[in-house]
């Protein structure tokens, strides 16, 4: 094998490829797509951020501007957590557009996170987004398979491979050429894609983390680049082991069909249906029922909270709740909140177990399936995948708690302790500079470590498709015949 | 000749398998559309008998302060799901069809999501609507793309252009073979879905059937449409496919980029926080204000006056009130939003007959994004009423008991059963087939 020869297959096979008009037609309908997709996808994550801070904002303003009051009023006062959009998910949307952006964070409940893209929609968006992601997983492979399927086929139909294997030319050179060719091929339809998306992390406004969103980039597109091999090696060996060059190009559009409309779409339906989601009702009052088990603060002849009363007073040698250091109110909202939150937690981990186990079917099809694991890559390193989303509910979450728990801790300090429930009126107030002193909440991203984990699965797999293709070509370019 | 044009086509391997394929995947969706269906009656069910248990518990709580009790306890409302639902599940799997709310502030209940993997919607329902609108094409493009160019490779065709008294006779023929195959499959699941789905033969389930003829006409006068053209095989196969990508995928995404850059909703975040500070901040002003206001509204409960000391429930859900009250200018203008949205969206898909088939049987199905709003809208009018109701008795400051708690049952709302004639959903398919029928004409002339 020699590595010029290798060099003058991969030229013979662009010179040949760019002599056809429908290589530019092509170049051009995608460029323009993708200009399109880039446009929308940066015109999304700048005008959906400036809203989502402005309202960040607009919330903290008025939390801010309350006067002294009862802590328990600002417990319920509450603020608003709005999940921002990560820089790259101009790239790859994800799952973005179907979860909701903004959660009310009060003390006692914890609201469902709401107003989602696809509950604003009439249902067009089921058909799909059009993302610069979407182009390299659905149309390109296409384009590919087009330009890859007759490229040994037709040398056998037209005689030409013979004359050069009798020249002295070797298979693995012709096929690593060829193959190497169309790689080139793929990154040339490649490259505006990661022009745009380099001059989006250069000039756009991602103040954030540049250094992890480069470092993310850089991961993202090695696993895009990998793909692109993938399928070029693809179309080589199938044009290569096909009767025909028809049969070549009907093998390989159904392989797209197969491994890229039905599988992925299939068997998250098959996981959803295997794992039924419980009702919202059911799992409102399964939390509701532990809650009201273990003691409902909100019930004044609670066993659980008498029984609390009792070893407080004790521990302290007071006979009733308002000769104690603090206030007695606040300090069993802060036990309540304490139960309630870690019950909620337990029933929701358990959803989102549910969940998992729905998505792991189409997720472990990645194995197998190289479209659905570059999917997970991408949807993972552009912080757009589920992980993102339970990751912004889980920070939500926190928040919310310590803010009620402050609330609670301020009240158990400056509130009379005489004032064991109610909280209107002006004579048991706080400072109004305590509300400013508790942070308002920001959505981080996840480190790029928890991305890296999810795509782990899918690296090796794209890995071991590499890996299996180089093998492939090495055994066909001993069976492969000539004529 | 026909039983044996038949048999040739049967013979073939690869149309047996996309057979199979199709009827596998038609039932596996019927069965997700009867999942769907039972989940959502269980649900119905459960809030059913849980309503009963949750307002007696709640009761022996606090019978004796009826504006405490009111804070607590929270009435369903229900949008029930038609039948259809399970054949075009649309936007039901993610917009709630059930409520509870309480008579608190509206605006701050009404919007609160289901429990929904995201991971599920962004994969989408596999339900028939799918299978029809994405699968069909397909099959109608495996089962036509080599009609004519099979038999010019395979070297038939001098052959049949010498025996026959007309080609395109014998196409057509050959094509009416097909298309009696695919409407027979199109028949047994349509069946299959009936019983399973134990769905009503009324109008809309008619419509349906109507318009997946049509649309199934239209691929096939695309498919017969692009074959005329006398290309090979290959190209035809590529063709057809790519036609099928830009119709089904990148048409419809490139509409879905347009409208959500073009109608972006700040309005539902401005209504969240308004009617956050429409209530709370009322905490801290002057309680006669925040009551003037409040009989502003409601002049009839002018006679329970001005108490202003401590804490009342008048004044409380006065306060409530002023949440849904002060948010109502962002409320309408989010309402505004949405109106539009659909409108543009309705719009745009009137030229492409799979968008414009999805939309169509969503609203016959009842789960189109129009019907959740006009649920959303009439969960206004529950609540309303739920508020009239109880707000003299609060501030007369009447028993727990007092109350017939038993008619408190989960109410029904009644829209999107409405059976007007949904006739003009048929024009933009009738017409696309129509001009595609035009073009195979013209061309068919063209060829002879």
């Amino acid at each position: 094998m020699k590595k010029a020869n290798i060099g003058l297959f991969m030229k013979h096979f662009l010179k040949n490829a760019f002599k056809t008009k429908v290589i530019y037609v092509m170049l051009t309908v995608f460029i323009l797509l993708t200009a399109y997709a880039a446009v929308s996808g940066i015109h999304n994550y700048s005008e959906q951020n400036s809203i989502r801070l402005e309202h960040q904002e607009k919330a903290r303003q008025s939390w801010e501007a309350n006067p002294d009051k009862h802590p328990h009023r600002m417990a319920h006062f509450g603020t608003f957590a709005f999940r921002m959009k990560q820089p790259l998910s101009m790239f790859d949307y994800g799952i973005e557009s179907f979860t909701g952006n903004a959660v009310f964070l009060e003390a006692h409940r914890q609201n469902s996170v709401n107003f989602s893209d696809a509950g604003f929609s009439t249902g067009t968006l089921r058909f799909g987004e059009l993302s610069m992601a979407m182009l390299l997983q659905l149309v390109l492979p296409l384009i590919l398979f087009f330009l890859g399927f007759s490229v040994v086929v037709s040398e056998r139909e037209n005689g030409t491979l013979k004359i050069l294997l009798s020249q002295g030319a070797d298979w693995k050179e012709i096929l690593l050429g060829k193959s190497l060719g169309l790689f080139v091929l793929a990154l040339l339809f490649f490259a505006p894609i990661v022009l745009f998306t380099t001059g989006f992390l250069f000039f756009g406004e991602t103040s954030i983390n540049p250094a992890d969103s480069w470092q993310r980039f850089l991961l993202l597109f090695l696993g895009y680049a990998l793909f692109l091999l993938i399928l070029c090696f693809m179309s080589i060996v199938v044009s290569t082991t096909a009767r025909s060059s028809k049969n070549a190009l009907l093998t390989l559009l159904g392989i797209w069909l197969f491994m890229v409309v039905l599988v992925p779409k299939t068997s998250q339906a098959i996981g959803n249906a295997m794992y039924p989601t419980p009702s919202k009702l059911s799992f409102q009052s399964a939390v509701e029922r532990d809650v009201i088990k273990k003691g409902d603060s909100h019930n004044p002849d609670d066993p659980y909270f008498n029984r609390l009363k009792d070893s407080v007073l004790a521990v302290h040698g007071v006979d009733s709740v308002t000769e104690l250091p603090f206030n007695y109110g606040g300090f069993v909202m802060r036990e309540g909140e304490k139960t309630s939150a870690n019950l909620y937690k337990k029933h929701h981990d358990s959803l989102l177990h549910i969940y998992e186990k729905q998505n792991n079917v189409s997720r472990f099809t990645a194995v197998l399936n190289p479209f659905v694991a570059i999917k997970t890559i991408s949807m993972a390193f552009t912080g757009t995948d589920f992980k993102g989303y339970v990751d912004f509910q889980e920070q939500a979450e926190t928040y919310r708690y310590q803010l009620a728990q402050e609330m609670n801790e301020l009240q158990m300090e400056y509130i009379s302790t005489k004032k064991i429930s109610g909280s209107e009126g002006k004579k048991h107030v706080v400072g109004h500079e305590h509300w400013e002193e508790f942070p308002d909440f920001e959505h981080q991203m996840q480190p790029l470590q928890s991305s890296l984990n999810v795509a782990s699965l899918g690296i090796f797999s794209l890995l071991g498709w590499v890996l299996l293709s180089f093998l492939g070509l090495r055994y066909l370019s001993k069976k492969a015949k000539a004529i | 000749m026909y039983r044996l044009l038949f048999l040739q086509f049967l013979r073939s391997r690869a149309v047996l398998a996309s057979l199979v394929l199709i009827l596998l995947l038609g039932v596996i969706s019927i069965g997700i559309g009867h999942q769907f269906l039972s989940q959502k009656k269980a649900a119905i069910e459960q809030v059913e008998s849980h309503q009963k248990s949750h307002i007696e518990r709640n009761v022996a709580l606090h019978k004796d302060d009826l504006g405490l009790l009111m804070y607590y306890v929270q009435f369903a409302f229900v949008n029930s799901t038609t039948h259809l639902a399970g054949l075009s599940i649309g936007q039901s799997d993610l917009n709630p069809n059930v409520q509870r709310i309480t008579i608190k502030n509206l605006e701050g209940q009404r919007y609160d999501t289901d429990l929904v993997n995201p991971m599920n919607l962004q994969s989408g329902n596999l339900d028939l609507s799918f299978v029809l609108i994405y699968l069909f094409p397909l099959l109608i493009i495996v089962f036509t793309f080599n009609l004519l160019s099979e038999e010019t490779e395979t070297g038939t065709w001098r052959l049949v252009s010498v025996q026959t008294s007309s080609k395109s006779k014998y196409l057509l023929t050959k094509l009416s073979v097909r298309v009696l195959l695919i409407y027979a499959v199109l028949g047994v699941l349509f069946t299959v879905a009936k019983i399973v789905l134990a769905i009503p033969l009324d109008l809309n389930f008619m419509m349906v059937v109507l318009l997946s003829f049509l649309y199934v006409a239209f691929w096939f006068a695309l498919c017969f449409f692009v074959i005329n053209y006398k290309k090979n095989s290959g190209f035809n196969a590529l063709l057809l496919l790519s036609i099928w990508l830009v119709l089904l995928i990148l048409l419809p995404a490139g509409i879905n980029a347009y409208l959500t850059n073009k109608y972006p909703v700040p309005e539902a975040l401005s209504t969240m926080i308004s009617q956050r500070d429409g209530y709370h901040t009322k905490w801290d002003t002057d309680k006669k204000e925040t009551l003037q206001k409040f009989y502003d509204h409601y002049p009839q409960f002018q006679e329970f006056g001005y108490p202003i000391e401590g804490f009342n429930w008048t004044w409380y859900y006065a306060m409530q009130q002023m949440g849904d009250d002060d948010s109502a200018k962002d409320t309408k203008a989010l309402r505004k939003k949405m109106g539009e949205r659909e409108t543009a969206s309705k719009q745009l898909s009137a030229f492409l007959p799979n968008m414009h088939l999805q939309l169509a049987f969503n609203e016959l199905a009842g789960t189109s994004l129009n019907q959740h709003l006009s649920f959303l809208d009439a969960t206004g009018d529950f609540h309303e009423e739920l508020r009239l109701f109880f707000y003299p008795l609060i501030f007369k400051e009447e028993s727990g008991d007092s109350v017939d708690w038993t008619k408190f049952v989960p109410k029904y709302s009644d829209d999107g059963k409405d059976d007007k004639t949904q006739l003009r959903f048929m024009w933009p398919l009738l017409i696309a087939t129509f001009i595609m029928f035009l073009g195979c004409i013209i061309i068919g002339r063209k060829l002879h």
